[in-house]
């Protein structure tokens, strides 16, 4: 984590993406990875809106620094990040029903993704809101990139299908268990053994 | 001005939630007909669903919703599907968590269910949420009724294909929530036989009611 202080948006692209992952390396965001990773649609929605959250929060609380008491910094900081996941929230209502259903409580959970409330407090409480949005919105990305390649494994192999679509042939018998939270257990163990082999690798 | 004094913290907090809040409520206040117009759809949807009408797209479900015949604060609907009168009830009965709502169809002589159809519940998800799954949801299509009702029970976990037994295969891991379906739709049946509701769903039927 020795570029943590590089702020060049390039650095912090890649150090969100991969060297300081936020699943893969800071083992953040870890309830929502299991919860809503068996069907890629439901996946793309609710890290899309992790995403925005995370950027917007960043944005925000990077504004308002100046303004915040220390003692008070923390509530402000969830009270901001409420605000955006209860938006979030409302629009899918209106706009997505279905996917909202699905989603169920998980879009209101979104508020308790430690991604969000870690990047508020470690980068954009010291940092100028424009990089503090771009290192919210790549956070979200980093998150997005796993979640969305646990849920090409979970959706192929539990239901046969991409987003909906059937790939897999008629006779395929499909793995119930990867349709269920354990398996997201095992697909992230498997995922983060990966990733950090790899990183080694980069680094010797 | 003291950034870290008392007086300035309480000011501070008072604004910066009163303006989120304002915004909030003007988000809502913006969505809020168009959340109730996709939960009416949703309910109607269910209806249809429930008694065998196939609708897709909202468009769809409002029309052949419009060919039901239905009395919302009853919450019954009759139509004819396929040449047979069928009642529509809705319910909302306690789960193990919250309230499970939804839509119970069945034939006019109350002797077989013709579908059921889950609004909202809040069951657990994985477990007793699998209520909403189709493999639960059909078991109930044409299963015939017994004097007492019918019976949730756990059997193999993959459903029970027999229409004759008046028994539904429960959910394994998931036993209050089968028992709670169980009380809910045998409570219907009861509310169904009662002179007061069949006065209504008599009334309906003279309206027609043809899908």
């Amino acid at each position: 984590m020795s570029d943590v202080a590089d702020t060049r948006p390039g650095a912090i692209l890649k150090n969100n993406l991969w060297t300081n992952n936020p699943i893969f390396m800071q083992i953040l965001g870890i309830c929502s990875a299991l919860a809503v990773t068996n069907l890629l649609t439901n996946t793309a929605i609710m890290t899309l809106g992790v995403t925005l959250v995370t950027g917007f929060s960043s944005l925000t609380v990077s504004l308002l620094k100046k303004f915040i008491p220390r003692k008070v910094r923390m509530i402000v900081q969830t009270l901001i990040i409420a605000f955006y996941v209860i938006i979030v929230d409302l629009v899918l209502k209106a706009f997505l029903p279905e996917i909202s259903k699905n989603l169920g409580p998980y879009v209101g959970l979104i508020i308790t993704n430690c991604i969000i409330m870690g990047r508020a407090e470690a980068f954009a409480q010291s940092n100028g809101p424009v990089v503090s949005f771009w290192d919210g919105i790549t956070s979200g990305l980093g998150y997005m990139g796993v979640l969305m390649m646990m849920a090409v494994f979970r959706e192929l192999l539990g239901f046969g299908t991409l987003f909906g679509y059937q790939i897999m042939p008629a006779a395929f018998v499909r793995w119930t268990i990867m349709v269920m939270p354990p398996s997201a257990f095992f697909l992230l163990g498997l995922f983060i053994w990966a990733g950090k082999t790899m990183m080694r690798g980069e680094k010797t | 001005m003291n950034k870290e004094g008392t007086i300035y913290t309480i000011v501070f907090v008072f604004i910066v939630s009163f303006a989120f809040v304002f915004l909030l409520s003007l988000t809502n206040q913006a969505t809020i007909e168009q959340v109730e117009l996709n939960q009416e759809i949703v309910r109607q949807g269910a209806i249809l669903s429930a008694m065998g009408i196939a609708a897709e797209g909202s468009e769809e479900i409002q029309e052949k919703y419009g060919m039901v015949a239905t009395d919302p604060d009853a919450g019954l609907s009759v139509a004819t599907v396929d040449g047979q009168l069928v009642y529509g009830t809705q319910f909302a009965g306690p789960g193990l968590w919250g309230t499970i709502e939804g839509v119970l169809a069945i034939t006019a002589d109350l002797r077989e269910i013709v579908g059921i159809e889950i609004v909202s519940d809040n069951e657990t998800p994985g477990l007793g949420g699998r209520i909403n799954e189709p493999w639960f949801k059909d078991q109930f299509r044409g299963e015939r009724v017994a004097a007492d009702g019918i019976d949730v029970t756990q059997i193999a976990g993959d459903g029970d294909p027999d229409r004759a037994n008046s028994l539904i295969d429960g959910i394994t891991g998931a036993t209050r929530t089968s028992d709670s379906m169980e009380a809910i739709v045998n409570r219907e049946l009861q509310r169904l036989q009662s002179v007061e509701i069949q006065q209504i769903l008599r009334s309906l039927e003279s309206q027609g009611g043809d899908a």
